[in-house]
């Protein structure tokens, strides 16, 4: 019945502790050759937080993001996750210590269907050895049932019923986002790191999206970690924020205050007092 | 249960069914949950799989839903509304108000706030059970409006939790839970409810479509629905566990008719999609035997096999088109009541094989014993279509005030323009100024709180439909339109130009068409050739022609139009035949205010633009010199100084 809908399994059979997400970064810095791509970057994220970063073209967003998912290794500094030093540990591994992202440019499998790519998320929770696997033991199939179950549940949340079955090339690109995010929630993270989720929407896909994060955030305490650059999206659903500029960590705090705050107005809008006075200069010269 | 109907289908025993139309619905539920008990009663498609609710469970949860209202304050002679999508939280929220003696109003999902709160008013709701948090909005922004109201309880609890803290908003599942609780607490109260029904009390309202002024809300008694459901189940091949796939709203009557009426009383099984988007894929999974639908989706779904088929490969196009000629004659000679030779039968059968089969399990339209389209007129080719391919497609007729549909065509003898013959127990006659009359256990109550207009509905207990028609030969009734739009001709014969005109424009190569004749001897008709198709037919008889205006007078175009009309006269009464036409030079356009904006043909404006091309064809004039104007795409405007021939017709 649709009246018993809308409480996926996995996260209303989750207790607090199985949902601890706290996250430490400290003096993180990375350099491709002379350029330093991040500088001494220190933040939290504390479970059950909307974090939000922030910041022009070039930033370091996606390469902080990058560190804390191990695909870049850091020239310095430490990660710590649920006080685990995961500086050193690599993707496969990382996903295991419970941290799920989706990416700027869909990193989907375009020839699988919407269904098959959600599942090769669940083989991390997998708990059938290759022997009973080959057998198709009673156990497999109900396990099998059992995460076959949890991304229905997952479908339903993200209202994907009608395109479960489609090959995911066929999809338009609102439509692929919403996979990735499945995909992601798929892995059960205790963080979830998303890279410009919004990028590339039309209205009303990015207001589906919203409501698809408040209602993790809000309703589920998904512990989440949202790089975009849609402001009005990301001052109306983020809780804090963090703005970077050139690698370095401009400012951080609640969304009223970042609104506000002349650094980071500076970084996204240029030195206004210059385009003032230029915009003078060409005034009188007419 | 007894079987009937080659043997295939095992039904409800008759002298049950009698006795259903002395119940409620909700007590033949009842009945119903001790007669078929575990079989299928209601699917539902959840989480990508159809999840079954038997007889008794379809009881259980109606059982405490009724609870879950009492235990809000519902009562005898409350009125509830319903504005939910198809889901089976709508049928236990009906009949579990019902059991109460409450009575329920369905309202579409899609209308607008401003809407939803008059309606309410109206019927001075005292609860309402919505769908999810848009139609809870929806009412939140009115809510000092319906002071009435006590509790709104909402089916979808997706979004709801910043809703929590409002008292006002109870949830599906915990008026589950409330009603599970006074059922532990008073285990014969709602046996004891059920039990004060009467048949003849009102079960539910249905708002009419108010084309014509302020909707009505029109009532429905348990004895209308049931009888209707009886009368059904008696001369259509349903059974036990036969499919319907629930899919226009419920705040129509079509799926009232089926949700709350026949699936009940003939234990048929009811499925509901599992969402707007999965209807297609859900239906075929399902392959439902009954479907009434729009004339609409059946010409979109025959224009749809057209187009797959052309884009199909070389053998799957010969295949198919050498199948429909065979699948075409061999309907032919049945509908001419000739048996078909036996050698036709086998390449009939051959090809149903090859194709046909194939072809309507592609749709989902493989378990089809019967198809219903109701509402506008279809086109002829279309209903031919599907009956060459194997598809037992019929036309059908009925208004919410008669419980649905009552007119159908009997298997046997499919015509394609009548709408058949009335369903068992119901009688149809012809007023004398040819307004169709309906009487019979299905008209309906009245309208809730305008005597006025039900007295005007009712003429000597028959009610009156407000559509003319006519009986044929065969006793098939024919719609020929709203009796507000019937014109009569000098010898006052009734017509309906909108009847003529439709069927006129049914042929390909027939764009617009208007017919004239209020108070005149006979009827004339004004036409406009559909350029493309006319064009075509010109090319490929290597017939030259350069503008609309040359097209539309060459002698070989009138002759192809006349054969048409021919055509249509052919499936006409004598007085509504056309005697004269002529093909206007220029199409009808917007632009020139002969068309609405919408494209209706303003008859008076164009009356008035052709007066001497339509006088003329009243004269014995064979052809008219016109000077007339031509509007231009820029704007300017040229003049036109042509010949139009008048085209006698016989």
């Amino acid at each position: 019945m649709r009246a018993y809908r809308g409480q996926p399994r996995i996260f209303s059979s989750l207790d607090k502790a199985q949902r601890e997400a706290e996250l430490k970064v400290t003096d993180l810095s990375l350099a491709f050759g002379g350029i330093k791509a991040l500088h001494n970057i220190s933040l939290d994220v504390h479970t059950g937080e909307l974090l939000a970063v922030i910041g022009p073209n070039g930033a370091g967003k996606t390469s902080l993001l990058n560190c804390i998912t191990g695909f870049y290794k850091p020239s310095s500094g430490t990660i710590l996750f649920n006080n685990v030093n995961i500086v050193d540990l690599h993707t496969h591994e990382l996903t295991k210590t419970g941290i799920g992202r989706t990416f700027q440019n869909i990193e989907l499998f375009p020839g699988m269907t919407v269904l098959d790519n959600m599942l090769l998320a669940r083989h991390i929770h997998c708990r059938y050895n290759l022997g009973l696997a080959a057998l198709f033991s009673r156990s497999v199939r109900n396990e099998e049932i059992r995460h076959r179950e949890i991304l229905e549940e997952i479908i339903d949340f993200l209202e994907m019923q009608s395109i479960r079955s489609e090959l995911v090339g066929s999809l338009p690109y609102g439509k692929r986002k919403r996979v990735e995010l499945g995909r992601a929630l798929a892995l059960e993270p205790k963080l979830l790191v998303l890279d410009e989720p919004f990028a590339g929407m039309t209205l009303e896909e990015k207001e589906d999206m919203v409501r698809f994060l408040l209602e993790l955030n809000r309703g589920w305490s998904q512990t989440m970690i949202l790089v975009e650059h849609d402001m009005s999206i990301v001052m109306s659903i983020s809780e804090r924020i963090v703005v970077l500029n050139f690698g370095e960590k401009l400012a951080e705090g609640l969304p009223e205050d970042i609104q506000d705050h002349p650094e980071v107005i500076k970084a996204y809008l240029g030195d206004t007092t210059d385009l003032e006075l230029d915009s003078l200069n060409a005034g009188q010269e007419q | 249960m007894t079987s009937k109907k080659a043997g295939r289908l095992q039904c409800i025993d008759p002298n049950t069914a009698e006795a259903y139309t002395r119940c409620t619905l909700p007590q033949i539920l009842s009945r119903q949950a001790d007669l078929l008990g575990d079989r299928p009663a209601i699917r539902e498609k959840q989480y990508g799989i159809w999840k079954r609710y038997t007889w008794k469970d379809y009881l259980k949860y109606v059982r405490y839903t009724a609870l879950g209202f009492k235990s809000l304050g519902l009562g005898r002679g409350d009125n509830i509304a319903i504005i939910m999508d198809n889901h089976a939280e709508w049928l236990f929220s009906e009949f579990g108000a019902q059991a109460l003696g409450a009575v329920t109003l369905n309202l579409f999902t899609s209308a607008v706030s401003g809407e939803l709160v008059g309606a309410l008013e109206r019927i001075r709701a005292s609860l309402v059970v919505v769908q999810d948090q848009e139609q809870a909005d929806k009412l939140l922004d009115e809510k000092k409006k319906i002071p009435h109201v006590k509790n709104v309880i909402y089916v979808d609890p997706t979004g709801m939790r910043s809703y929590r803290d409002d008292l006002w908003l109870v949830s599906f599942a915990d008026l589950l839970e409330k009603g599970k609780d006074l059922d532990n607490e008073s285990p014969d109260l709602f046996d004891r409810e059920l039990s004060k029904g009467r048949a003849d009390e009102t079960a539910l309202m249905i708002m009419t479509s108010g084309t014509t002024g302020v909707s009505k809300l029109a009532m429905l008694t348990h004895r209308n629905l049931s009888s209707m459901a009886r009368n059904w189940g008696e001369s259509e091949p349903i059974g036990i566990g036969s499919n319907w796939m629930s899919m226009s709203p419920p705040a129509w009557i079509v799926d009232q008719m089926w949700g709350s009426g026949i699936t009940l009383l003939t234990g048929m099984t009811m499925n509901f999609p599992e969402t707007i988007e999965t209807i297609t894929k859900d239906f075929r999974e399902i392959g439902p035997s009954v479907i009434i639908t729009s004339s609409r989706f059946w010409e979109d779904l025959a224009s749809m096999i057209r187009v797959k088929i052309d884009d199909a490969g070389y053998i799957n196009r010969r295949l198919f088109s050498l199948a429909e000629k065979i699948g075409r004659a061999y309907e032919e000679s049945l509908s001419q009541k000739r048996k078909p030779s036996s050698i036709m039968s086998i390449f009939y059968f051959m090809a149903s094989i090859a194709v046909f089969r194939p072809l309507l399990d592609r749709i989902g339209c493989s378990q089809f014993l019967s198809a219903y389209t109701g509402g506008h007129p279809i086109s002829p080719d279309v209903i031919r279509f599907f009956r060459a391919i194997g598809l037992n497609l019929k036309q059908c007729y009925g208004l919410t005030e008669t419980c649905g549909i009552f007119q159908i065509q009997p298997d046997d003898e499919v015509k394609a323009e009548t709408v058949g013959k009335p369903i068992p127990r119901t009688e149809v006659k012809i007023s004398d100024d040819q307004e169709v009359m309906v009487s019979g256990p299905i008209t309906f109550a009245g309208y809730y709180n305008d005597y006025e207009a039900t007295a005007e509905a009712f003429r000597d207990g028959w009610l009156l439909t407000g559509d003319a028609g006519y009986l044929d030969e065969d006793s098939h009734l024919l719609i020929i339109g709203r009796k507000q739009d019937i014109i009569r001709d000098k010898h006052g014969n009734a017509f309906s130009p909108d009847f003529i005109e439709t069927r006129l424009k049914f042929s390909l190569y027939i764009k617009e068409a208007v017919i004239f004749g209020e108070g005149r001897p006979f009827i004339t008709a004004l036409i406009n050739i559909d350029m493309g198709n006319a064009g075509n037919w010109a090319e490929e008889r290597m017939i030259p022609y350069t503008t609309y205006t040359d097209l539309s007078q060459r002698t070989e175009i009138e002759e192809l139009i006349l054969e048409e009309v021919e055509k249509v006269n052919n499936q006409l009464p004598e007085p509504m035949k056309i005697k004269k036409f002529f093909l206007l030079y220029k199409l009808l356009d917007a632009d020139d205010e002969e068309l609405t904006r919408t494209g209706k043909v303003r008859r008076r404006f164009v009356y008035g633009l052709y007066i001497k091309l339509i006088e003329g064809m009243y004269s014995d004039k064979n052809d008219i010199e016109i000077k007339g104007k031509v509007r231009y795409r820029d704007g300017h405007i040229g003049m036109i100084q042509t010949r139009v021939r008048i085209v006698s017709v016989y």
